[in-house]
């Protein structure tokens, strides 16, 4: 059921606003443990907020276009009153103070908030291998990795645990687990959405974004957390431009060389062709494609290790003890934070220090200027960019956790996007079989600053043509 | 490459805690991942500024009065407190 469905449902009383959470809660007792999409369900809260929204539409009320949505949260977005914690252990016990600036926007719009999802620790990681709790499997073959770091958002809707969820993305965070699960994705422009009360990963790259079930419904839910935010000085005003229609895509040849499965490769050039009828299709070259992921992660590294600093287990979360202050603070961060993070800290330590901060983070700025570049030429000549979103297909647990650079690669064609501030969506486009399961493949579309609707617009037309 | 002494350096700096087995697998990765990102010095950014932000942003101001609707409950703050005596927040000495 999408969101406008549910919402006829609503108003015409076919459904109450109880049943559909009840539903869902239902399901999540049934297959959660399996597929650990959820960290924790708020099942009291959920189930009163949705008796309130009964009672005042039994009122007379007109219901909003989500009133009595079921969604799932991710763990780094806070809720007041509720456990946030980042998948990490150093705030296990840590109780949020205040809403997320998206999560006041979204209960005054009347959703229901079904629990907190699990994630890679800190937003550390492309499959949720890194959670200090437990994995994230995926619905299509549980073996297998889900995706990172919003990988039980992503689940919760492919195995309908919630209508729709909350994400970050940072690198790929939101389009990669949504192409591992077979759902739509969306970032949205940096700035377009208050990161207020999201644990900050990397403070120039990261987004709170949707994961739905159609393009219609990303739409529908990005339209109610975007906006301005006197508590977030980088977001920015935003109205959703009137609409000229989509003409020129561009296919970059950069994203189809080498390191590109192939199944992924045919999946997305037949989507592009049946995309041929309605629009004009032409290549465009990104020339500096090559350096963006090392572009990215020094960025990464830099953030990443500034806005660590504050869990130290001194004010909130939890507190390891140590013979005095100095060693607290390593005991507190040495146990309380896992293996990735840790790694990145000192990685960002090291870029930033002495002697170290022009070869790396300053000339890793001035390379994501010319990735900027790059785009600002192609999107002269076209209006939305498509490609795949990942470069091979879902892997195994176990498969690359171990080997940092190999899951750090994984994300080559999400990490421009979030360099350059650019929006994105991943949306289903066909499947691949492999280890006898047939796999989702996601394609990605890229449009200029605030251009979400062109995303919308072409996604709509792939759903559309794979009817 | 990076050091022994540069790791322990880093640990310090950084105040996080690695046993002896974790820091020799993380000065390899470390060495990996730096030796990986040097590519970025084939790129040529000889006239380039610096992007610091995804858009452009002016330094944004406000007038300095207190205001309640920005601020967390006092008492949810100190609840949070891993060790406290009379609402104050108890740590190490740190002189």
């Amino acid at each position: 059921m999408t969101i406008l469905e549910f919402h006829e449902k609503l108003k015409s009383g076919k459904v109450s606003a109880r049943e559909a959470t009840n539903g869902y809660l239902e399901e999540i007792k049934t297959h959660n443990k399996r597929l650990g999409a959820y960290l924790e369900v708020h099942t009291d809260d959920a189930f009163s907020d949705a008796q309130r929204i009964d009672e005042r539409v039994r009122e007379g009320e007109a219901p909003g276009v989500l009133w009595g949505i079921p969604l799932a949260i991710k763990d780094n977005i806070l809720i007041r009153g509720k456990r946030a914690s980042a998948a990490s252990r150093i705030l296990e016990n840590y109780v949020a103070s205040y809403d997320a600036t998206v999560i006041a926007k979204l209960k005054k719009s009347g959703a229901i908030f079904l629990g907190r999802t699990n994630m890679d620790e800190f937003a550390m990681g492309s499959s949720t291998e890194n959670s200090a709790y437990f994995p994230a499997r995926n619905p299509y073959h549980t073996d297998y990795v889900p995706g990172g770091s919003s990988g039980g958002s992503a689940v919760a809707v492919k195995a309908g645990l919630a209508l729709a969820a909350l994400g970050s993305d940072t690198g790929g965070s939101i389009r990669q687990p949504a192409a591992f699960c077979g759902v739509v994705g969306l970032k949205p422009t940096y700035g377009s959405v208050s990161r207020s009360g999201l644990i900050a990963m990397a403070s120039s790259l990261d987004q709170v974004g949707v994961f739905a079930q159609t393009a219609e419904d990303a739409k529908i839910l990005f339209e109610a957390i975007c906006g301005h935010d006197p508590l977030d000085s980088t977001s920015v005003d935003y109205k959703l431009p009137t609409i000229k229609p989509v003409r020129t895509i561009g296919i970059p040849k950069e994203y189809f060389a080498d390191g590109l499965d192939p199944r992924i490769k045919s999946v997305i050039e037949a989507t592009i062709k049946k995309l041929g009828k309605n629009y004009d299709v032409v290549e465009i070259h990104l020339p500096h494609t090559k350096y963006a992921i090392a572009c990215y992660y020094i960025i990464v590294f830099a953030e990443v290790s500034s806005n660590m600093a504050r869990f130290d287990g001194i004010r909130y979360g939890v507190r390891t003890a140590g013979t005095d202050l100095y060693a607290a603070y390593r005991a507190s961060r040495g146990s309380g934070i896992g293996k990735e993070v840790r790694r990145r800290i000192i990685l960002g330590t090291y870029v930033l220090s002495h002697g170290y901060y022009d070869a790396y983070y300053a000339h890793a700025q001035k390379v994501r200027h010319c990735i900027a570049e790059d785009f600002k030429k192609a999107f002269s000549t076209v209006d939305v960019i498509v490609g795949p979103t990942t470069p091979t297909l879902p892997f195994k647990l176990g498969e690359k956790v171990e080997d940092p650079l190999a899951m750090y690669l994984s994300d080559m064609y999400t990490i421009p996007a979030n360099l350059v501030g650019i929006p994105a969506v991943s949306l289903p486009a066909g499947t691949a079989h492999h280890d006898g399961v047939e796999f989702p493949v996601g394609i990605q579309l890229m449009a200029p600053h605030f251009r979400e609707d062109r995303l919308f617009e072409v996604g709509k037309a792939i759903e559309q043509e794979l009817l | 490459m990076i050091s022994k002494d540069d790791m322990e350096h880093l640990k310090g700096l950084a105040r996080v805690e690695f046993d002896e087995k974790e820091t020799e697998a993380l000065a390899k990765d470390l060495n990996d991942i730096l030796g990986y990102v040097d590519m970025l010095k084939g790129a040529d950014i000889s006239k380039v500024p610096e992007m610091t932000h995804a858009i452009e942003e002016k330094n944004i101001m406000r007038s300095d009065d207190a205001d309640d609707a920005l601020a967390s409950s006092r008492d949810d703050v100190v609840k949070a407190f891993p060790e406290s005596t009379n609402d104050y927040l108890k740590v190490k000495a740190i002189l």
